[in-house]
Formats: structure tokens, sequence, C-alpha cells
């Protein structure tokens, strides 16, 4: 026995020395610890503190910073919360922007932030592409003169092709440091942007090989220590956690409350559980939870559930290019048979709720966009007889209590989920229950992961598949999703082409252009596109056509709209974003640099 | 097989003559090198070709996730735009070959989902977190089980007997997650004396401390005794079966009728019985490699294993034919071990199995 206690003891020693060299544990000043999870990204202590990095140690509102924050406006997407810009002016077309920069904004190496930082991380988003760094003379919305005004304000003239996102793309900008990351940018860069942007031709070509062949450099770049302008700086970061400390630099610090945030990792929603539970965690965005588990959470002292509004849906897509599917009717009587508030109930009772109806967009910013349009449209309630009556629209027949396809062959609905979503394959099974209440075979069907579950439903391998969309607040990317490339509407070179069902990515299948009341004909791909340059009154008309096409075409049953809930700890800090706040998308660090988050008074 | 031979415990005379010349064992040695490379290079070849037709689009499942997670459709389509810049290109032949040239060279390959980060190096850092853990743990249950097992078969007609081999029985059948699961939620939430993920405390500071070593070693505790009783059931199992064999065997007897006492009878008990366990334990180790990949998931212990999984769900070609490789190699190795370790042990191998 004492050769094994030996073992152990050696085996602690290897272990340690595998792991690391020598230090004491740190304690807590007054400020404490906020422990939290980064719901965006898994940590990767392999990854380089570079926000360039798409898994870098890099925490947006803690050590990431960028111009502004985007607040949670089910309409505007150009509302944003200041952060290293303090303010912004936009002239009335849009044509330019000039930023101002935090007067007292600083790196956490003490160097103040200038115009020079804000220009050079422009230039390295070129490397990476995006709408507002795009090369493509074409493209719509992209920055086209970058300006340095002064030490703190700088000057962003767009292109031709003016976007509405132009605005809300520009202050999504992450901000680097030039003393850190400016030796990435080659000499003559500008003068080489200058010449992409400029017309076609092969020195164009030659000058965007140059800008686009950045990008590996850029995205490898390794700082050997985190340099920072948020409130916080990485202060080293383990497979299992990330620890980061407060900047004294940062430009509003004495908003901040905590001296230390801690970010754990996770791999499986069971730990957040876990951690929820033994009231480790102060936030955490909302996991689904079996009620059982709820109920423990609820049971914790101090915990707590903060809801709001999350510009995204779940919804029931059909692939029109297959039989019945293509018939409006089928799908039609498929909503009407569909009880949503059932399959809310059972697959997401705390993260959604059951959508009014389908209009493509989460109801709260439906209501907002269509006014008393929205109550215009088809509800689709739980409906039997309807149902039936749209079956019969659509030739099919009911034998023996089941029905089949107008040949009269079987009709057998196979419901597609991924398996590793536990709420969809929970709603999946709710639908199938249903439809076999009412005489329709139906089945769920799961992939083994998402990826797979994406590639077959994109190789229209599917009848009848689980779809995301109503990803606002930008009206573009509420119907791209479906008017858009799945669809079979697709950009190319500036303009817009519809390709056939089966091709190209086009699952869903639809027609190109749809008779709708009050609109007449419509080619819902084009009014889609149109979303991204029109003007504030024109969406609204656009989104009330598009609105229309979805209810009465039915691509997809909207299911559940979803609900932004989660977690909060209030045993050792409150003042966290009430319910509703525009504040709860973003992370515990903006609320920080907000001012919320208080320490809780013994 | 003589009763000379049998009649004599190993480790002893027959050992020492039994030696084989040097000329065979580098022979033997070199034979072994030989089929272990081309074993690499067989499953090298078919992992690489397999990895390749796994269905799935890894640029529409990375920018699905992360609109999944919140982001805007923007930010996701850049993201995933950056990913795709990483895609291997080329015909298959033309990847194969710059694959195995790249092998050549020990060189890896840089990560799809770690875009800009090296394979050795997410592999490098992965292993340390499987290698000693599991290690541990299958070093624990070896022993336990083997002594365990001993004790099991000696006293197999009482109470003692009956319920080791019931440990054993029960241990066996119950999957490892159940364990791991049962003892977190015991462990870590209903009675939280125990972290219940991440390999180490992140406040404290990396280094040979007592904080650090404590807060390793703590973090260390679930994942191990996860591993040991995961384990133990099949070694006692397995130890008991070969001690009762042994028991029949015409030494015992003969030990017993000299009138030896009850712990030389005990060693030699233990030495024949274990002998067919080294290659399972040799085998164990090489396997873990592959780390445990549930025990890993569910105390977040960031292992080969967990690597292996991500790599797969993201679709990241090059770290998972990485991982598949080392995984492959710590198996060869540890088989080509195994067998020169039974090769150094047994004398009836060594005497070319004239036993």
């Amino acid at each position: 026995m004492k050769r094994l206690t030996a073992i152990v003891a050696m085996a602690s020693i290897v272990t340690a020395t595998a792991c690391g060299t020598t230090g004491k544990s740190e304690t807590d000043r007054s400020g404490g610890t906020y422990t939290t999870i980064d719901g965006t990204k898994q940590i990767n202590a392999s990854a380089p503190t570079n926000p360039f990095n798409p898994v870098g140690s890099v925490f947006n509102g803690y050590n990431g910073m960028a111009l502004a924050w985007p607040k949670n406006d089910p309409t505007d997407p150009n509302r944003f919360y200041p952060a290293i810009a303090r303010s912004w002016t936009a002239a009335p077309d849009g044509s330019a922007v000039v930023i101002h920069l935090q007067p007292n904004a600083r790196w956490s190496d003490g160097k103040p932030l200038t115009s020079e930082d804000v220009r050079v991380s422009i230039g390295l988003a070129y490397s990476q592409g995006g709408t507002a760094y795009a090369l493509d003379p074409k493209a719509a919305g992209a920055a086209a003169e970058i300006q340095v005004v002064d030490a703190k304000t700088i000057s962003i003239t767009q292109g031709a092709n003016r976007s509405q996102m132009f605005l809300n793309n520009l202050l999504s900008t992450v901000i680097v440091p030039a003393h850190v990351y400016g030796r990435l940018l080659p000499a003559g860069f500008w003068k080489t942007l200058k010449i992409a942007q400029g017309a076609d031709g092969p020195a164009a070509e030659r000058a965007k090989s140059v800008i686009t062949g950045m990008a590996d450099k850029v995205i490898s770049f390794r700082p050997p220590h985190d340099v920072s302008a948020g409130p916080f700086v990485l202060e080293r970061v383990n497979p299992g956690a990330a620890l980061l400390k407060r900047n004294p630099y940062f430009y509003d610090s004495a908003a901040v409350v905590p001296d230390k945030v801690k970010v754990l990792n996770y791999t499986s929603n069971e730990q957040i559980w876990n951690y929820l539970i033994a009231g480790k965690l102060d936030n955490a965005p909302f996991t689904s939870v079996p009620t059982a588990v709820m109920d423990r959470i609820r049971q914790t002292g101090g915990s707590r559930i903060v809801r709001g509004y999350s510009p995204v849906v779940t919804s029931l897509a059909f692939n029109q290019a297959l039989k019945p599917y293509d018939n409006v009717h089928v799908r039609r009587a498929l909503a009407y048979l569909i009880d949503r508030n059932q399959v809310t109930r059972i697959a997401s009772p705390e993260g959604g709720t059951p959508a009014a109806t389908t209009s493509g967009i989460h109801a709260k910013a439906a209501r907002a966009w269509l006014g008393k349009g929205f109550d215009s449209l088809t509800r689709y309630g739980f409906d039997p007889v309807k149902a039936a009556a749209e079956l019969k629209a659509a030739g099919m027949t009911r034998r023996g209590g089941t029905w089949a396809m107008p040949d009269g062959t079987p009709w057998k609905v196979e419901i597609h989920v991924p398996a590793s979503f536990s709420d969809w394959v929970s709603a999946a099974q709710s639908i199938s229950s249903q439809l076999n209440d009412h005489g329709i075979d139906a089945k769920v069907i799961t992939a083994a992961d998402y990826t797979l579950y994406l590639g077959d439903l994109a190789a229209g391998k599917y009848g009848i598949g689980f779809w995301l969309m109503g990803l606002g607040p930008a009206p573009y990317n509420i119907y791209q999703r479906l008017f858009g490339q799945a669809n079979g509407w697709q950009m190319f070179g500036g303009r817009l082409k519809h390709v056939a069902p089966g091709s190209q990515g086009n699952w869903m299948g639809g027609a190109e252009t749809a008779q709708v009341t009050g609109a007449g004909t419509v080619n819902p791909g084009e009014l889609t596109a149109r979303l991204n340059f029109a003007a504030p009154d024109e969406q609204k008309r656009i989104v009330g056509v598009l609105a229309r096409v979805a209810n009465e075409q039915l691509p997809v049953i909207q299911l559940w709209d979803y609900v932004n809930a989660q977690f909060v700890n209030t045993s050792r800090y409150t003042a966290f974003p009430p319910d509703d706040s525009e504040a709860l998308r973003l992370s515990s660090g903006v609320w920080m640099q907000l001012g919320m988050i208080r320490r809780r008074q013994a | 097989m003589t009763l000379a031979i049998r009649s004599r415990p190993p480790g002893g005379a027959a050992v020492r003559r039994g030696r084989l010349p040097g000329g065979a064992v580098a022979r033997r040695v070199a034979g072994h090198l030989v089929r272990g490379l081309v074993m690499v290079w067989v499953v090298a070849t078919i992992s690489f070709v397999i990895i390749r037709e796994i269905p799935g689009d890894p640029v529409a499942g990375q920018y699905e996730s992360l609109i999944q997670k919140g982001m805007s459709p923007e930010q996701a389509e850049r993201a995933a735009a950056v990913l795709y810049g990483f895609l291997p290109t080329g015909s298959l032949w033309e990847q194969y070959v710059g694959y195995m040239g790249s092998l050549l060279h020990l060189d890896l390959g840089q990560s799809l989902s770690t875009p800009g980060v090296p394979v050795t190096t997410l592999i490098g850092a992965a292993a340390r977190w499987t290698v000693l853990p599991v290690l541990a743990g299958t070093l624990l249950s070896f022993l336990l089980g083997v002594v365990m097992g001993v004790y099991a078969a000696i006293k197999r007609s009482g109470r003692l007997g009956d319920v080791l081999a019931l440990s054993g029985s029960l241990l066996h059948g119950v999957p490892v997650y159940v364990i791991g699961l049962l003892l977190t939620a015991i462990f870590a939430t209903l009675w939280p004396i125990m972290p219940s993920g991440g390999p180490v405390e992140i406040e404290a500071v990396p280094g040979l401390n007592p904080g650090y070593v404590g807060s390793l070693a703590h973090h260390a505790v679930l994942p191990v005794v996860t591993y040991t009783l995961a384990s133990y059931g099949g070694w006692i199992l397995a130890m008991k079966s070969n001690v009762v064999a042994v028991l029949g065997d015409d030494f015992i007897l003969a030990a017993e009728l000299r009138g030896l006492r009850r712990g030389v009878v005990f060693r030699y008990l233990a030495r024949n019985a274990i002998l067919p366990l080294f290659t399972v334990l040799a085998l164990s180790i090489g396997m873990l490699f592959g780390g445990s990949i549930f025990i890993e998931e569910i105390f977040n212990y960031p292992g080969l294993g967990l690597l292996l999984v991500n790599s797969i769900s993201t679709r990241d070609y090059a770290l998972m034919g990485g991982t598949f490789l080392v995984i492959t190699v710590g198996i060869v190795v540890a088989n080509i071990a195994a067998d020169l370790l039974y090769t150094a042990i047994d004398p009836r191998v060594r005497s070319g199995g004239s036993a």
C-alpha cells in the first residue's frame, strides 16, 4: 500500500509539472469575481487572444470591444449603445458617418486609443470580408473612404451602392490596438485598397488578392499578451475557464464593479444545469431545461430568470419540390392540424411563445412592422375541420381513417430533425403524435448531427424539416431565410437570379412569383433583396407584402417565437437588466460597462 | 506443456535459462516495427478516405450553429467564410499525396475549427489532460481489480468472495457515463465537495505550487474514480477466473504439500494468474490515447476523446485525421510493447512456445 501512496503522490506532482510552473492562489478584492458562461462560443485555450480568430480567446464586452453595442430593437438595426465610439452622426442619406471616440479611452497598457487604432482595425477587417468592408466596388454598403479627422474623430464614407445596414455594420467593427496589430498591414495597404475598390481589371484583381491573402496571417496572429480597451483584460485561460481582470485604464472604470470575471466553459447543457443548481453562476444564457431540473434551479438561493425579446423563430419548413408539399392546400391543412400551443408547451415552455400566426417574423417585431395588418393575417388556429377541407381541396382522400395521396398511394409524413437539438426533437414528436391522431401517418426521423442534417436538407432529401428564421432586426435578414438562397434566389455579381428547385441549394422549391391578396403578382425574392437598400417607409411596405406571402403561401409553419430567457443569480450581484431590457442580448461585460451589475451589500 | 515447467512458478531459474540471443531480439523488434508502420499507414489511408466521405457541409454547419447561438447573419457569414478559406482543396488523390507528405514531416496540418492553430498543438494540449487521469484510473483499477480478484478467488466459497464477485459484476455492467453522472450528481451537485467541470481552477496560478497542484488533484478525483470504477469490474472478474484456474495446477498443490507459507503460495498464484492480464493492461494504456469520451464530456475534461468528438461535429478534417492517427499509433505502440513485455516476463513464450 505504501507503494500505491507513493505512486499517487508522484502522479500528482507529474500532473502539476505537465500543466504549469509556479505561483499561489489569488484572492478577490471588494468587487469580487463575477462568474458566467459565454453562450456564443466554447473556450479554446489554444486559440490566440485575437478577435479576428473565429474562436479567439476574446470575450465580447469584457476584453473585446466594438465601436458600439447593438440594442435589441425589433425593427431598427441602427440603434446602439455607445462603446469605444462615444457618439456618431450619419448623413440623412446615409452616405457618410462621423464617429467621435471616447475622449478618455485607453488601452490596458496605458496608451491612448486614437482614430489610428480604428483605421488600422478597419484595414484588417477588409482582409476578413464583410458587407461594410467589401472589396467588390459593386457591393452595397461598402466603406469607400476612411479619413482620420483628428485623434478622436474619424469619418467613413459609403460607396455608391448604399445600404440601410451601413451604420450597423460600421459600428459593429471590433477595434484592436494599432501598436500591436499595425504591423499586419503591409506597406502601401491603403493604396492597394484604393486599386482593389476601383474599376474592374487585372490591377484591381491583383490588389484584391493581396488584401484577401492577408486573412491567414491576421487570423493566426498571436499577441504575446492581451491588450484590451474593454473593462477587462484576459489574465489566463485554460480549457475549463477564462479569467479576466479589471482594466484600470478603461474609459469608464468607475461603472464597472467586479474585479474579475470568470467565464466557465461547458460541453453540454447538463454542466450549465449543475452550475446553476450549485449557485455558481451569476449569469448564464438559457438552455433547454427539463421541468424537474428547472424546479431545482428555482430552489437555488437568488436564482431567477430574466426574459426579453429574441429575434429568432422556429418553424417547420416544406420542400415544395416534393409531393404533396407542392400543394398549398396540404401545407395549410398541416398548419390547421398542428396545435402550436401544445408543441411549445412540450418543447420549449420557458424559451418560447407559441407563434400567433405565420408571418415569417417574431410576433413582437411583426406587430411593430405590420401594425393593424398583423391582425388581418390568417391565424391557422387548431381546426381539424378546416384541415380536412384543405386536404380534400388538395385531392387527398381518407381511407380507413388514414389520409392518402390523390393517386391513392399512402401518404407518409416524415419530419426530419437533428438529434442534438432536444427541443426540436420534442416538438417533432409532439407534431407527429398530433398528426397521427388525425389520420396522417407521421413519424420523426433524426439526423446524427446538425451538419449532416443541413447537408441533407440542402440536398433536397427532406420533405419536412425544422428551420430557424425571423433573424431580425434587419428586415433583409428576416426574410432572407424564407425568400433567399434556400428558396432559389441568389445574388451573382450584384444581380439577383432565381435557380430551379433542387439545384444550387434551392431546397425550399417555392414558385418564383406568387399571387398575394391586395398586391397581385409579386416576386418575393426580389422584394427581399430590395429590403437592403429601401428607405424605411418602403421597407415597411415590402415587409407587409412579404408577411402576407408567407402567411398565404406557407413555405413554413411558424411554430414558436424564441424568448431570450437568461438565468441570473442575485446572491452576489444585483442590478441585472430587467425583463424586456434592450441590453439582454448583450454580454454581462456590456451590462457592466453600462453601469449595471452592483455588488450585493451584506 | 511439460510438468517440469508447470510445476515451477515464473520468474525463477527458467526465466534466466530462456533468454533469447541478441540477434533474435533485434529481429523480433524490427518485425514488430515494420508491421506497426504498415498498420499506421493502412489506418491513416483508411481514415483519410472515410473522413472525406463523411457527409455534411462544414461551412453551412458552422453558419447555422453561429446563427443558433444568436450571432447575426452578417457576423455568422463572415466567421463561416473565414473557416471556408481553410478547407482542403484539390482532387482526393492530390489531397492524399499532400497528406502523406505532411505526415512524413510529422505535420498534421492546420485545424479548421481553430483557424491558424496547428493540429499538433491542439493534440499536444489535449493529450496531457487525457494521459495522466486515464493512466491513473487504469493503474488504480488494475491494482484494485487484481488484488480483489485474488481474494475473490481464494474466498470464493465465503461471503467475502461473493461480495467481491458481485461488486465486479455490478460495476462491469454499469455504463461509464452512468457512473460519471451519478458521481457528479452526488459529489458536485447534491453534496458539492467536488468540482463539476474543467481540469483545474482558473484562479489557481499555474505552477508547482500547493494551490495549483491541489486544484489539479481535486479536479482529477471524480474523473479518475469514474474510470477506476468503470474498469475495476473487468479486472476483478478476469483475475478471479485466472486464479481459480491456476488454483487447480500441480505446482500450487506441490507448494501446499511442501508446507510453504500462505504468502508464498499467494505470490505463486498471483504471478501466474496475472500474466494474461498484462497484455490487456498494455492495450488499455494504448487505448487511453483515445481518452474516455464520456468521462471527458461529463467532467468537461478537455482530452483527446473530447477533441475527437468536437472535430467530428465540426467536420475538422485535419484535426479528425490527426487525432485518429495519434490514437492509432498509441494502440500500435502499446500492442508491440505488450508483445515484447509478454516475451520478457513469460518463459514459455521466450522458449518458442514449447511449454
